[in-house]
């Protein structure tokens, strides 16, 4: 039996050459050359367990050069029909594919579903049961912990918030229709306008305050930050392993905010040049330097960098007390020469000329956004989930204020799935919740 | 070996709301049933608010009649006055209500109990239980034996109950009748584990000494559906009821008495409801609000007794008057009947199938308050089910489970007998996950069906039905046809608001217009006249939900997949590598029949019911 199509990663990210993005279940081949095309190819026709070479469509415009294998029922691992892309390695690439196909409507798979499948349609022994039951409790785990312990439950926390205010508004529309004699009658229906748009409100913050799904989608935005000639641009492009940056000796030479991306470990990290920051008189400097003082302030992290071989500045003092707050590392260059800047708390001595810690300060790029910690594979898998569930949520909240003409009833089993919607992310999905509110909190009885 | 009087069938003990329903559903499917009462005075009784219906329960009423169930009718035959509640408020969660005459539905019921073939109506307490192989033996307290091959328990509160008022306790059934003392003990012998509940009802006053003048009244509503698809015409409305408020003084007085109210002191210790508190837990879980409502309601015709809904209380006698005169309208009332709080034994219902067996021993159903719910509605409609399947099990046949999608019935059974109950419990509409479905007017739809099958829907209803069918038929088949733009057209589309279509278009079409509904249309063209108004409403529902309802349908289908995977009865949890410990032990307390079922056991977790799917599938090769 063959059921409805699912996909996942199905290799380790991170570190890996390749990855590889599985598809399996009904007409998943069908959904697959949707964003799959070889010249080579006929539709129609694709010959089974055979590597095909092509390009799959990421977005519009955007394309990966990549392999193909199609196994056709019953012979793959899920005993269903099966579509496997191999990609290039790194948690973007494979985070982007994943949403190409999942755009499709294929349903991410459940913690260990591919194996259950595979299971149930008689592909794996039974002795092997065992194991799969062990896969789906540790997924299922380390799904649960990726996505509350990415966002330090931040996010978690927010859409807590959220469905506890739906939750009061759906206590109270319940209540007037289970005890319409009891409730005296209030306005809650010009109420319940107002009270939607603020959870839609509170859906998009968090949506776009997402961050580390804006870390592992967008990558992570690194300011370097320092006075003029400390050496920032020899940094960046120590970074960037190749010369980008003009390098000169004169001051003020990177007026404008440059910014250059690079990947490390499956993360894209994407650097800002600012113009040095000094005292001075020149207004396109000026307007530059300014520039400079906001790009480093939005910045997710912010490398101060600083001349080793000599005395902080009175300017060096300004820029820390402007950074005061931030994410930043004190990167010490110039550091074959004889070190005279103060101890910082958080530095790392450098040599853009040696590349000497270089490896070490991308790492500790990745540490400052607490990505060092995460399990790439299940981030990606959890936050992609998120994403579709708040993206879930916030289309039917649009669709739900779009038409006032509704009945209550129908409001309130719309508001219903909506409040099941923002319970995959927090777990809380159960209505008994709903009618203990309805009981501590409206006064209620014959 | 005791000697054993007469042999039956089935016996149901007790003759509330369940214990009719079940022994009407097994005389009329032609078991040779006995019904043993406490007090044949107290069938069918009204012990609480004299109204059937409301919320939900509405739903229940008319579903036990879809069944062949008999509260509908009974209902219908002795309300005084009747109202559909939440118009306005959509489709789902329109319900009946009626004031019903206390006495006249005792009568009734008695009358058609009585006059039911195959039916045996007999006053006697049971003391005593035992099951001595297929056969069910029953003592009464006058040492007299019954056997039967299946018993259903249907008790209510009168198990070991204890009524409370101030520091007096009593151990009485209510409203005086004799309570049954020795039952419970003999329950647990056969191991079965239960719970103490509390419940309430307050005082009933003298109609003459009540200034209605300070009262707002409320009155019924004429033209509207009956609970039963049997009744023939409207319901007369005969009688009228009356809003009223606590006042400050009626709070100051239960406030400055708290220490002799036994709900509040930890007197009593019976779990009470909370949808259904006694005016003094009121007053001080909701210490900010200035007054509570109340409704002044008649008992019956042929009674000055009115009951005072909204003030059930367990306080002493002397205060109970006092705080009653505290009350806009009744400074000067007279009480006939004190209030009372009510403790009783009741069972874990999760020891139950959904088939409202015993799991332990069969041939042993449960219905109504003995299983840990509340309400005549509720009561009944366990009731009906219990009496299908002990008929079911007398004639080995495959019993009867109520989906969740099938009907509030459905809802309530697999509610307690999943997730079981911390008070007594009330049916909801917020309960029901399918309500846009579980409707009033369509329960013949979805349940006359499987009642014809197990042998309760007679001739008369059934054809009753498939007329109603077919006429439904005709109506969505007038619907098909096209009308042009014309003089009618325009009018109907400019009284509406609605913008005139550039062609001609079906009735259908026009109906899918937000401001259009049937009325509107059968007012401008005429094409209804031969169908009755409730008809065209559950038509004009079946259109202008149509997408929502499909959406419910889907929702059914996918749960329906769940709910198809039975799990073996002999499945060992405790084996069941791979099941988190918690998970083990709820399923293998509540032995769930099937998937569905196991998903909605709380603490069971989406990945427990993937790893037991697997695990069934194993079993299964």
């Amino acid at each position: 039996m063959q059921e409805k199509p699912i996909v996942s990663i199905s290799s380790p990210l991170g570190r890996g050459a390749i990855a590889i993005v599985r598809l399996s279940g009904k007409d998943c081949l069908k959904e697959a050359l949707k964003v799959f095309h070889s010249k080579n190819l006929d539709p129609n026709n694709v010959q089974p367990r055979f590597m095909h070479f092509g390009k799959l469509q990421i977005e519009d415009g955007v394309f990966e050069e990549c392999l193909m294998v199609y196994f056709k029922a019953p012979f793959s691992y899920t005993g269903e029909d099966v579509v496997e892309f191999q990609i290039h390695g790194g948690v973007l690439l494979a985070q982007k594919v994943l949403d190409c196909i999942t755009n499709l409507g294929v349903r991410l798979a459940e913690p260990g579903e591919f194996s259950k499948r595979a299971f149930l349609n008689g592909k794996i022994s039974l002795d092997k049961a065992e194991a799969i039951i062990g896969e789906i409790n540790a997924d299922s785990e380390s799904d649960l912990k990726n996505s509350l312990s990415i966002t330090n439950g931040r996010l978690a926390e927010k859409i807590n918030e959220i469905q506890e205010q739906l939750k009061l508004l759906l206590a109270e529309i319940e209540v007037g229709m289970d005890y319409p004699d009891e409730t005296e009658e209030t306005s809650i229906k010009t109420n319940i306008k107002t009270r939607l748009q603020e959870i839609l409100r509170a859906t998009e913050v968090v949506l776009e305050d997402s961050k580390s799904m804006k870390y592992i989608k967008n990558g992570v935005n690194v300011a370097l930050v320092g006075r003029t000639n400390v050496g920032k641009s020899s940094i960046m492009n120590a970074l960037l392993g190749e010369e980008r940056s003009i390098v000169t000796d004169i001051q003020g030479t990177t007026r404008d905010s440059v910014s250059e991306s690079f990947m490390y470990q499956g993360i894209k990290i994407n650097l800002i040049d600012t113009a040095g920051i000094r005292q001075t008189k020149d207004f396109v400097e000026n307007l530059g330097i300014e520039k400079s003082k906001k790009m480093s302030l939005q910045a997710d992290v912010v490398l101060f960098i600083l001349d080793g071989s000599e005395a902080e500045s009175k300017n060096d003092a300004e820029i820390e007390q402007m950074l005061s707050g931030k994410n930043v590392i004190y990167v010490i260059n110039k550091t074959d020469k004889t070190r005279k800047v103060a101890k910082k708390k958080n530095e790392i001595e450098v040599s853009a000329l040696t590349g000497k810690n270089i490896d070490k300060l991308k790492q500790e790029i990745l540490n400052m956004v607490k990505l060092e910690k995460v399990d790439t594979k299940g981030a990606v898998l959890a936050n992609e989930r998120q994403f579709h569930i708040l993206q879930e949520a916030k289309d039917l909240l649009s669709n739900i204020l779009s038409d006032e003409s509704r009945t209550l009833d129908v409001l309130s089993l719309l508001l219903k799935d909506l409040w099941k919607i923002y319970g995959k992310i927090t777990g809380n999905t159960e209505n008994e919740d709903i009618i203990n509110l309805i009981f501590s909190k409206f006064c209620l009885g014959k | 070996m005791k000697k054993i009087s007469e042999n039956y069938d089935s016996i149901v003990i007790g003759a509330g709301h369940a214990g009719c329903e079940a022994a009407l559903a097994l005389a009329r499917t032609n078991n040779k049933t006995l019904l043993l009462t406490i007090s044949l005075d107290a069938i069918a009784f009204l012990a609480c608010n004299p109204s059937i219906g409301g919320t939900a329960k509405g739903q229940l009423v008319s579903e036990v009649d879809a069944l062949g169930g008999q509260m509908g009718i009974n209902a219908d035959k002795t309300a005084i006055q009747i109202r559909m509640l939440n118009r306005g408020k959509g489709p789902a969660v329109q319900s009946l209500r009626a004031q019903s005459d206390k006495n006249a539905y005792h009568t009734e019921m008695k009358k058609v109990l009585e006059n039911e073939k195959n039916l045996t109506v007999r006053q006697g307490e049971v003391v005593d239980i035992e099951v001595v192989g297929d056969k069910k033996l029953v003592t009464t307290h006058l040492g007299l034996t019954y056997s039967a091959k299946s018993l259903v328990f249907a008790t209510g509160v009168y198990l070991k109950s204890e009524i409370i008022v101030g520091s007096v306790r009593e151990k009485t059934g209510p409203n005086g009748f004799k309570n049954a003392s020795f039952l419970s003990d003999s329950l647990k012998k056969l191991g079965i584990r239960l719970l103490r509940f509390k419940t309430g009802t307050p005082v009933r006053l003298h109609a003459r000494s009540v200034d209605y003048d300070k009262m707002e009244i409320q009155y019924g509503e004429d033209d509207i559906a009956s609970f039963s698809a049997m009744t023939e015409g409207n319901v007369k409305n005969r009688a009228v009821c009356y809003l009223t408020y606590t006042t400050p003084k009626t709070h100051e007085i239960i406030r400055q008495n708290l220490d002799k109210a036994p709900a509040i002191s930890g007197e009593i210790k019976g779990v009470g409801p909370r949808y259904c508190p006694s005016i003094e837990t009121k007053v001080v879980r909701f210490a900010d609000r200035e007054r509570h409502q109340l409704f002044l309601e008649p008992e019956a015709l042929d009674t000055q007794e009115m009951y005072l809904q909204g003030f059930s209380t367990s306080m002493p006698a002397d205060l109970q008057k006092e705080m009653v005169h505290s009350v806009i309208g009744l400074e000067n009332a007279e009480i006939m009947r004190d209030a009372y709080a009510i403790e009783y034994d009741c069972i874990d219902p999760t020891q139950l199938n959904p088939t409202l067996e015993l799991k332990t021993v069969p041939g042993l159903f449960f219905a109504g308050q003995i299983n840990g719910t509340s309400g005549y509605e509720e009561a009944a409609a366990q009731g009906i089910v219990a009496g299908i399947n002990a008929s079911m099990f007398n004639q080995g046949k495959e019993q009867l489970v109520l989906k969740r999608s099938d009907g509030y019935i459905g809802v309530l059974i697999d509610d307690i007998v999943t997730k079981g109950t911390n008070e007594p419990y009330r049916m909801m509409t917020s309960r029901a996950e399918y309500r846009l479905l579980l409707r009033q007017d369509n329960a013949d739809f979805r349940l006359t069906e499987i009642g014809r099958k197990v042998g309760l829907v007679s001739d008369e209803r059934y054809n009753k039905f498939l007329e109603k069918k077919q006429k439904i038929q005709q109506i969505e088949q007038i619907l098909q046809q096209k009308a042009k733009i014309d003089d009618k057209m325009r009018q109907l589309f400019e009284k509406t608001h609605e913008n005139l279509p550039k062609e001609n278009i079906r009735f259908y079409d026009m109906l899918k217009r937000t401001n259009i509904d049937i009325f509107q249309i059968e007012e401008e063209y005429h094409i209804f006249k031969d169908y009755d108004r409730s008809l065209l409403e559950l038509v004009n529902i079946r259109v202008k939900y149509e997408g929502y309802l499909k959406q419910q349908q889907e929702d059914i289908d996918k749960m329906l997949k769940n709910e198809n995977v039975v799990i073996p009865q002999d499945f060992d949890y405790s084996k069941a590598k791979g099941l988190r410990q918690e998970a083990q032990e709820k399923l293998s307390n509540i032995r769930p029949l099937n998937l569905g079922q196991a998903s909605r056991i709380s603490g069971v977790s989406p990945a427990d019911i993937s790893v037991l799917s697997i695990l069934i599938k194993r079993g299964n090769s």
